[in-house]
């Protein structure tokens, strides 16, 4: 199977809101309601039940002039996860579309993805069981996966009425994508692709107008060492440890109870091997 | 130290052993030993199209409905309009069916009265019938400087972009010939 990715040309979004709602309609999320902050724009960010938001930057131009500069802020999927490495769970993992994805079974809510997540699009929702306890649960975008295995493309893209989300062959999204650079570094001279190379690539590329700082992303984002050591290599041994305790254990308590049985055995005397 | 396992001692050692190995390692690989079973939300429905009710555009929309729900709705990538995009109040129109807000009753606010009360469909019905009949009687006009007119002055009509165009034509003909009004607009000019 080719690589699918999703692409986003900022340049060509509108700040209508379509993939917004497209992706509440279709994941049955609630609605969050939050002050009005000064801006028209809707969401402060993402959070745990509105998986997308665009962004609504306010920029003066070089001439003194306003422009928006809108960006579809959702999980950008990054090939090397710093989420996927923080949970201690193994509840985060890569599916075959590249998305990065929860399994909720697993996750206890304990929120390190949300602390470590390289852009911030992980929350915790808060849910009560059947007898009013409270429990939690980390909630980002899927990347609509359940519809990635139907051949259906992600809601957003379904609904983006610009062209602005694309989801293609990533050798065909990548190679529009330098061809609509080309066109728009007249008018925004500090346009980019992002596709940061510090995480090995994201499923989700950007074309920003402007500096990737601009638009609140990390110029240059990498998943710390930390995180990698914790996930590769003490991870794996404490698990180590913990199988090796609990055989040892175990071994001890059979080994044990034989010791008692040939104990009875030499008295009764009736040992027939 | 003299080991003096037996036959019987053996087999039992070995085979708690390999049971320990066992739970160690299913608790090790849940990864494989799980596969994803959620069901796909849309998989058994088959979707209906219709006509967004909002703006004058008229964008297609499936609609996807079980039998008292709707469950998803998206536009329809065979309309020639919209070709499957749609924007986001198009994109709400699930929630015209499914909102806790959604009035499903007609209501009722008496003259001089402050709040709406729930009434019966007869009683809503009469009421309209009623005051239609009063309001068009009182200012009906049979003639203006020596030609007939038959119209009334009384009455406004106002459509939406619901209605689509074989329901605005009857509306149409029933306002304007069958009772007589000039006052006929509709809301999706824009």
């Amino acid at each position: 199977m080719a690589d699918y990715i999703k692409f986003v040309d900022v340049t060509k979004c509108d700040g209508c809101r379509a993939c917004m709602v497209a992706c509440k309609n279709w994941n049955d999320l609630p609605t969050v309601t939050e002050e009005y902050s000064g801006s028209y724009q809707s969401h402060e960010k993402v959070n745990a039940h509105t998986w997308n938001v665009i962004t609504y930057n306010e920029h003066t131009t070089a001439n003194g002039g306003f422009e928006w500069l809108f960006r579809h802020q959702s999980c950008l999927h990054c090939v090397e996860a710093a989420c996927e490495k923080a949970c201690p769970e193994d509840a985060i993992s890569h599916t075959k579309f590249g998305s990065v994805v929860i399994d909720h079974d697993k996750c206890v809510g304990c929120g390190y993805c949300t602390t470590n997540c390289t852009f911030d699009v992980v929350e915790l929702a808060t849910y009560k069981d059947k007898n009013g306890k409270e429990y939690r649960k980390a909630q980002k975008c899927t990347l609509c996966t359940d519809r990635l295995e139907q051949g259906l493309q992600p809601a957003c893209v379904v609904a983006c009425h610009t062209d602005c989300l694309v989801y293609d062959e990533k050798e065909t999204v990548l190679a529009e994508a330098e061809k609509r650079l080309a066109k728009i570094k007249e008018r925004f001279p500090n346009a980019n692709i992002y596709n940061p190379q510090g995480i090995k690539g994201t499923t989700t590329v950007y074309l920003l107008a402007d500096k990737p700082s601009v638009y609140g992303l990390p110029e240059n984002p990498k998943v710390p060492l930390s995180q990698v050591v914790w996930k590769d290599y003490a991870q794996p041994l404490g698990k180590a440890m913990f199988g090796a305790t609990t055989m040892a254990v175990v071994g001890a308590v059979i080994a044990n109870a034989m010791k008692k049985d040939k104990g009875g055995h030499e008295e009764g005397g009736r040992d027939h091997e | 130290m003299e080991v003096n396992v037996t036959r019987r001692q053996f087999l039992k050692l070995s085979g708690a052993v390999a049971a320990t190995l066992a739970v160690v390692e299913l608790g090790f690989d849940e990864k494989s030993a799980k596969a994803k079973s959620s069901e796909f939300k849309i998989a058994k429905i088959k979707p209906t199209p219709t006509i967004c009710p909002y703006c004058s555009v008229g964008c297609g929309i499936l609609v996807y409905a079980t039998e008292d729900d709707v469950v998803y709705t998206e536009g329809d990538p065979d309309h020639p309009i919209n070709e499957g995009t749609l924007c986001s109040k198009g994109t709400t129109v699930r929630q015209v069916y499914t909102s806790e807000k959604r009035i499903t009753k007609p209501m009722y606010r008496a003259p001089g009265s402050s709040k709406w009360e729930e009434v019966d469909w007869e009683f809503a019905l009469d009421k309209v019938t009623k005051n239609i009949k009063e309001s068009r009687d009182k200012a009906f006009t049979h003639m203006k400087d020596g030609y007939p007119v038959n119209r009334t002055d009384n009455i406004a009509y106002l459509g939406g972009a619901a209605l689509d165009n074989e329901e605005c034509h009857l509306l149409h003909k029933f306002f304007r010939a069958g009772l007589g009004l000039t006052y006929i607009e509709h809301q999706a000019r824009i």
